[in-house]
């Protein structure tokens, strides 16, 4: 039988597929606002009996990396007139393989290291890994600097899917504090983003690159 | 009470965007003083936390606090005569960033829960990017898109070591406070291979943080683009906070018997800083960066020290008070060096001690206590670490730490002695002005790391040696 929780997660790794094949953000930003949904939810169909924190906290994460975060990029980029990023470093066609060879290593890593139990035998361990790593990959395979933002928010949902799956009884008001700071940490990376727009007209951070040594 | 100490900040620097700028000076030095008196209360009579959970005193906190309080007292002086002659725009942005970065600071200072610690230390890298982005120049923009970038990037996998941490206390069914102080007592329980796993993901977040090889890039970058007062700070105490994360981690790594394993790890990359720092201090063409370079070296030192332990951590504990005390003057004085000629290039500088007298003596001295001479603290500390590192038997990494400390020497002495006694090729004229406030804010931190190798007081020994000893430290 196939847990419901396990067909959400097997929706968000064929979107890191998705993210990795697509040139166009617009839809890189509408596949980060999906993860940002489903690991936000996730804790809904964990936990049997949710407490009143519980759900306000879930309905904040959800706002905030579901909707917030993603709209205000959309708007930003919608703002800025860029919808195709052109600059990067590892071609669509390799980050694609490479993204394969990840899913696939993803579930043997965490059967490897008995990561399954503690996730009541979901995928939440292999997608959570999956996450972090592709969005790693999106930070260092992709010269556009809208793009790197996009792969440190899809890294940030994969650390706190794994942080929703595997610590038990976390306190929300820590979470919420984590929580914020995520969220002033994007948008002071939003407002470099738009420093970057008005003084090079683009976005490559290939140009970033006076100080050496 | 306890929390109140990183609340007045934090209000203050609510007030400074909505007040004038010169009103926003006498508020940062008002605040800085303050903050210094309240320091100086809770390490008198040590009051309890609000929320025990989450914020408690330690040994190292205190000390750090202490380091953290008198810099920014000195430094806030500095900067409202600085911020008089520069014309920076938006200055309640820069002033109101100082204070919520004094804020965050003093809150890693005090927090004793794992995440809390983590939520303060990202939020360091949050309030000092204003800081770094100040000028506004296509350098500045580079430098803090880097420190953003790579911070926060950096502190994501600190965040996933401390959720592995947590894992260890599940799988080790310990059921205590997710704080350092509770995990260090129940450390045997902990499952020892996620322990491990996480203080892997921590160090190398945290160690981002602090500027250790190879994760140290935007180090540089950052400290030479802010304006002087801010790398002061970022050099002589930001780098102190993520050690401390780093520092508390060992501390369960040790109590869980773990200590060879943490304590390879920090040797190693405290070499690796060493060295990567005398590569580029010897081709240095830019002082602010040599100084920047400085501070990787030291954050080397200070990761080796605490890796040998014992003997080694207390000299450990030494670099990195002295170092705060020298560095942030260093750093205080290059900007004064750059008021004057106008310029971050070495060779663009020459005949100190005629054109700025009194800067040449901060400027000078600060060179001979960072590259520990004698009468300053990091000799002592440096001797005690190569004597640690004997003890403990690791011969091959004491002759590399002492080999590239002696390259660092000569790099450093080499640039320094071309600033201060080199030609220039405009004509010297007059000595330039230097005004007091300018001065003696460096002064008074170098003489207090001399004061502190003449006499230390009984408190502060008791202090550092109860932080030491939780790394077999002591004699």
């Amino acid at each position: 039988m196939i847990h419901p929780v396990d067909i959400l997660l097997i929706l968000v790794l064929l979107s890191v597929l998705f993210a990795f094949a697509s040139s166009r953000l617009p839809v890189l930003i509408r596949i980060l606002a999906f993860q940002g949904v489903v690991v936000s939810i996730v804790p809904f169909f964990l936990e049997h009996e949710m407490t009143a924190g519980g759900i306000i906290f879930t309905t904040a994460t959800l706002t905030i990396r579901g909707i917030i975060i993603p709209w205000s990029f959309y708007s930003m980029i919608k703002k800025m007139g860029i919808k195709r990023e052109v600059e990067t470093i590892v071609s669509y066609n390799a980050s694609v393989f490479a993204s394969l060879l990840l899913i696939v290593a993803a579930p043997m890593l965490s059967h490897k290291f008995n990561m399954i139990s503690f996730s009541g035998g979901t995928l939440i361990t292999s997608t959570a890994i999956t996450l972090v790593v592709a969005g790693m990959f999106l930070l260092m395979a992709r010269r556009n600097a809208i793009a790197m933002v996009l792969g440190y928010i899809m890294m940030e949902n994969g650390i706190y899917l794994i942080g929703t799956a595997l610590s038990s009884g976390a306190q929300h008001i820590v979470e919420f504090g984590i929580l914020l700071d995520v969220l002033a940490g994007v948008m002071i990376m939003a407002i470099m983003l738009q420093s970057i727009k008005q003084k090079y007209d683009n976005l490559d951070t290939a140009q970033l690159s006076k100080l050496k040594e | 009470m306890l929390e109140i100490i990183f609340l007045i900040p934090f209000v203050a620097a609510l007030a400074v965007f909505f007040l004038p700028a010169t009103a926003g000076r006498v508020l940062l030095v008002l605040t800085g003083i303050i903050h210094l008196l309240m320091t100086i209360m809770v390490w008198t009579i040590r009051p309890e936390a609000i929320f025990p959970d989450y914020f408690a005193l330690s040994a190292a906190g205190l000390l750090s606090l202490i380091v953290i309080s008198l810099l920014f007292f000195l430094i806030s002086v500095y900067t409202a005569e600085y911020l008089k002659q520069s014309h920076i725009r938006q200055e309640n942005i820069f002033t109101g960033s100082m204070l919520l970065f004094l804020s965050t600071m003093t809150m890693v200072t005090i927090s004793d829960h794992i995440m809390v610690m983590w939520i303060a230390i990202e939020a360091t890298t949050l309030t000092s990017a204003p800081l770094i982005f100040t000028h506004k120049t296509s350098t500045a923009l580079e430098a803090t898109w880097k420190y953003v970038l790579i911070c926060s990037v950096g502190i994501a996998m600190a965040l996933l070591g401390s959720v592995l941490i947590t894992l260890a206390m599940d799988v080790g069914h310990v059921k205590t406070a997710v704080s350092f102080s509770a995990l260090t007592e129940a450390a045997k329980q902990l499952d020892p291979t996620w322990l491990k796993a996480g203080f892997v993901f921590i160090f190398v977040g945290y160690g981002t943080k602090m500027g250790l090889a190879p994760m140290h890039t935007w180090l540089p970058d950052a400290h030479s683009e802010a304006p002087s007062p801010a790398s002061a700070l970022l050099s002589g105490v930001l780098l102190n906070c993520a050690y401390l994360g780093i520092f508390k981690t060992n501390k369960i790594m040790v109590a869980a018997g773990l200590g060879d394993f943490s304590g390879t790890i920090l040797m190693v990359f405290g070499l690796m800083s060493i060295l990567a720092a005398a590569t580029f201090i010897i081709k240095q063409t830019e002082y602010k960066r040599m100084l920047a370079y400085s501070s990787i070296e030291n954050m080397g030192i200070i990761a080796f020290g605490t890796g040998i332990g014992g003997i080694g951590a207390y000299g450990a504990i030494l670099c990195l008070i002295h170092h705060s005390l020298i560095k942030s003057s260093l750093f205080l004085t290059s900007g004064n060096i750059h008021s004057g000629y106008h310029s971050w290039f070495i060779d663009k500088i020459g005949q100190l001690p005629a054109r700025m007298p009194k800067t040449f003596v901060a400027f000078f001295a600060g060179f001979a206590a960072i590259a520990g001479f004698p009468p300053f603290g990091l000799f002592i500390g440096e001797l005690l670490i190569i004597v640690g590192a004997f003890r403990a038997g690791h011969y091959t990494m004491a002759a590399i730490f002492m080999l590239s400390l002696c390259f660092i020497f000569a790099g450093l002495s080499n640039q320094v002695f071309k600033m201060s006694f080199g030609d220039v090729s405009e004509d010297i004229t007059s000595p330039t002005p230097e005004k007091a406030c300018l001065v003696w804010p460096q002064y008074a931190l170098l003489l207090t790391s001399l004061a502190l190798c003449v006499w230390m007081p009984d408190i502060l020994y008791q202090t550092i040696m109860a932080a030491a000893a939780a790394m077999g430290g002591g004699f």
